[in-house]
């Protein structure tokens, strides 16, 4: 392991309207990008429970991205502004416990938006990447193995 | 102002509820117990004095008190409690006689902890004179002593880096025991079924160790953010002496920097996390 | 019984000796919570006035939590590893009413499964007691059939006699053969003395009948008397972690990415709503007054129907750390008084 590159595992949950189907948008367009995202689809980024992101670093995600609809298009009509306001309290709570911006990523990506998703993935990626592992994170799983 | 055994006995005679959540003497000194008075004899077990420490609203969600009409015996800072659960719709503010306690402030803790420091959060109250309620009584007092530690504390870990925080976190919640006395005790934490029970699937493990002690205690301040009154209960029932205050007051402060929003203060203004503006920031957002 | 004299600095020697031999030293800690690991002999500190720490030192012999065994799945290849619970633990200045615990939880760890793990800890320790001096409102051992200078559990029980010299009762043989492995610590002891201070130390105010309690719960298992306490119990379960003679615990196994994992025995408690609650949804226990009367019964009815003990040992700590102040002394004392 020591002597390969790092690769970051990043999850990221994202909403069936808009940024699975930007996703989907640039797969079918033939644009590459890194192919360290994991996504998860959920209906509606009001779906997301803060939960979910925990469960990622705990399954061993060293970045999570989470992402939906731009302001003013969400399928449910307001999906995604309870969402935003879950997200401006919850990432606070996360920076408070050592979990910073560098970590948890959150986007807006339209269906129409194939070339932003590329980036977005590209951008953090390079950002997880450079920033390591998050052992932190991982060690709090030592306990779950005979030897850690 | 009358005092609080005549209050109490002018609530039954009048039939204004049919119990009466109070504070009596515990068996040794320097300590009270919550009561539930419900005849005219036992009112003679009610006091009120600096130690009447605990939040007596977290009874008024249980299912044998749904419905019932309920007196209670409440400082400013309870009251911040029933005003966030009228607005949260679990209980009706017609089934609840409030008994306002103008409050001079309490005492940290129980007999050898901390019992001759006054409270952190009566430091700071702003509801010594109650916001919301029925009827008055006075608590007389002796000023005590005490500063606010954890608002420094709070500066202190501002200021470090992720790594540092994560270190202090993780050090607090190793040890954690999964008691869930934080929940019990907590006026707020009313859901039938707690996340934390839950077994399919499986959340939050169940063992008291690192990994589910994290998630455990983001997600216990997540589900009180914008909710947390404040109240400190949670931090004076753990038994392991985690610092829960600190994560919940940062909340608070969020809350308050973020949208303006401090709860427990009025009962018709729609929750925190149960609506939105078109208008809220979204700096953070690719 | 035989009786010795040892100086602190002696204890201070016996305690490094015991180190050298592989022993673990654990003692109650700085700021008296719980029983911690020693890591400077110098640090042990005996203060017999003190009062019991917060968390009771069954959690040295029965963790919180610990892995039964780990686990690893390939394909359709399991593979196991057993824990051992080796290394040998010294538990250092038990006062009598948590030493006493002991031997009340060995019975049900022994009854119809032995438990290798508390087993196999409590025959690698020893244990020292020492004669308690401490005294409050809550304390009742004398009611449940000991007292604050009850050998009960002990291996050695240390008497204070001076600030720098201690008297040592031999209870045990594992406590007879540490003496003979050290015989240099050891002087001639006093009897006369040691008794004198022994008989000097009062026991709690608070006195009740057990057997009384007992009598009235044989016949009154539906009753009005714990609603009240019902009313106010908010079902924490601190009573039931910090009690020295509560041992309910749970088994979950815990994956860790769906291919490894371990099975954990942790705690649990009579006072959660989910101990009781059956997969059909009933709960037989489903509310806090039923939670309670099942604690009372247990510690003071059903444990004595089984093995003629009663439960508990009368530390208190139940009723010190309470957060709505509920005294389970003040309300078992209320049930002697009803029969």
């Amino acid at each position: 392991m020591s002597d390969s590159k790092f690769e970051p595992k990043i999850m990221a949950f994202v909403c069936n309207w808009c940024t699975y189907t930007g996703a989907d948008l640039a797969g079918t367009s033939r644009m590459k990008y890194q192919s360290n995202v994991r996504m998860i689809r959920v209906p509606c980024t009001g779906r997301i429970d803060p939960m979910f992101i925990i469960k990622a670093f705990e399954s061993g995600a060293d970045g999570v991205l989470v992402s939906g609809c731009h302001p003013g298009d969400c399928h449910y009509t307001a999906g995604n502004f309870h969402a935003r306001r879950r997200w401006i309290l919850f990432r606070q709570l996360l920076k408070f416990v050592g979990i910073d911006d560098d970590r948890v990523f959150f986007s807006w990506v339209s269906a129409s938006e194939g070339k932003k998703w590329v980036d977005v993935i590209n951008e953090i990626t390079d950002t997880v990447r450079t920033k390591g592992p998050f052992v932190n994170y991982q060690n709090l799983n030592k306990e779950f193995t005979l030897n850690g | 102002m009358a005092d609080i055994i005549s209050i109490a006995k002018s609530i039954f005679e009048n039939q204004k509820a049919e119990m009466i959540i109070g504070y009596a003497k515990a068996t040794k000194e320097g300590r009270t117990r919550p009561v539930v008075v419900r005849t005219l004899d036992e009112v003679k077990e009610l006091v009120l004095n600096s130690f009447c420490l605990n939040n007596l609203s977290t009874y008024l969600t249980r299912k044998e008190n749904k419905g019932k009409r309920v007196a209670i015996v409440a400082k400013g800072c309870d009251i911040k409690a029933i005003v966030q659960l009228i607005a949260e719709n679990q209980i009706r503010r017609e089934n609840v006689y409030v008994v306002g306690v103008k409050c001079s402030g309490v005492r940290r803790g129980f007999e050898g902890h901390d019992s001759t420091k006054i409270a952190e959060k009566c430091i700071t109250c702003n509801v010594k004179t109650p916001h919301l309620f029925d009827e008055l009584v006075e608590m007389k007092g002796e000023e005590l002593p005490g500063t606010d530690e954890k608002a420094e504390s709070i500066v202190k870990l501002e200021q470090m880096t992720a790594n540092e925080r994560f270190a202090y976190w993780e050090e607090q919640f190793e040890r954690c025991i999964k008691c869930y006395a934080c929940r019990q005790i907590c006026p707020l934490c009313y859901c039938e079924r707690c996340i934390a029970d839950k077994s399919m699937p499986r959340w939050i493990e169940t063992s008291p160790t690192k990994r589910g002690n994290f998630a455990w205690n983001i997600v216990r301040a997540f589900h009180l953010s914008g909710r947390c009154i404040g109240c400190n209960e949670c931090e004076r029932v753990c038994p392991a002496g985690i610092p829960l205050s600190l994560i919940n007051r940062k909340m608070a402060k969020v809350a308050k920097s973020e949208f303006g929003y401090e709860s427990g203060m009025d009962p018709n203004a729609p929750t925190l996390i149960g609506t939105y503006d078109v208008k809220d920031k979204e700096d953070f957002i690719r | 019984m035989e009786e010795y004299v040892i100086s602190l600095e002696g204890i201070k020697g016996l305690l490094e000796n015991l180190t050298r031999e592989g022993f673990n030293i654990y003692a109650p800690s700085k700021n008296n919570d719980r029983f911690v690991k020693v890591k400077d002999i110098d640090e042990v500190a005996l203060f017999p006035d003190r009062r019991p720490t917060d968390i009771s030192a069954k959690e040295c012999l029965f963790p919180k939590c610990e892995p039964v065994f780990y686990y690893k799945r390939e394909k359709n290849n399991v593979e196991i590893v057993d824990i051992d619970p080796n290394g040998n633990k010294v538990l250092f200045g038990l006062k009598p009413c948590d030493a006493a615990s002991f031997t009340i939880i060995h019975k049900v760890f022994n009854w119809d499964y032995k438990d290798k793990f508390y087993n196999k800890r409590f025959d690698n320790s020893l244990i020292i007691g020492l004669a308690c001096t401490y005294l409050d409102d809550y304390c009742f051992c004398t009611s449940v059939g000991l007292s604050p200078v009850s050998t009960v559990g002990s291996d050695i029980l240390l008497v204070r006699l001076s600030d720098v010299s201690f008297g040592v009762i031999v209870i045990t043989d594992k406590g007879g053969q540490l003496v003979k492995r050290y015989p240099q610590l050891f002087e001639k002891g006093e009897p006369t003395k040691s008794k004198q201070v022994l008989d000097s130390i009062g026991g709690p105010a608070r006195k009740f009948d057990h057997k009384k309690v007992k009598e009235w719960l044989d016949n009154n298992f539906e009753t009005d008397f714990f609603n009240s306490i019902g009313d106010i119990c908010v079902g924490c379960g601190q009573c039931t972690f910090v009690c020295p003679t509560c041992h309910c615990f749970d088994i979950v196994d815990e994956d860790y990415l769906y291919s490894e994992g371990r099975r954990m025995k942790n705690w649990d408690g009579c006072q959660f709503y989910l101990f009781t609650l059956h997969a059909s949804g009933h709960n037989p226990r489903d509310t806090q007054y039923k939670r309670y009367r099942q604690r009372v019964n247990h510690k003071f009815k059903y444990y004595v129907d089984r093995f003629q003990e009663v439960l508990c040992t009368g530390c208190g700590r139940c009723s010190r750390g309470c957060p709505v102040s509920i005294d389970i002394g003040d309300i078992v004392s209320r049930i002697s008084k009803l029969s």
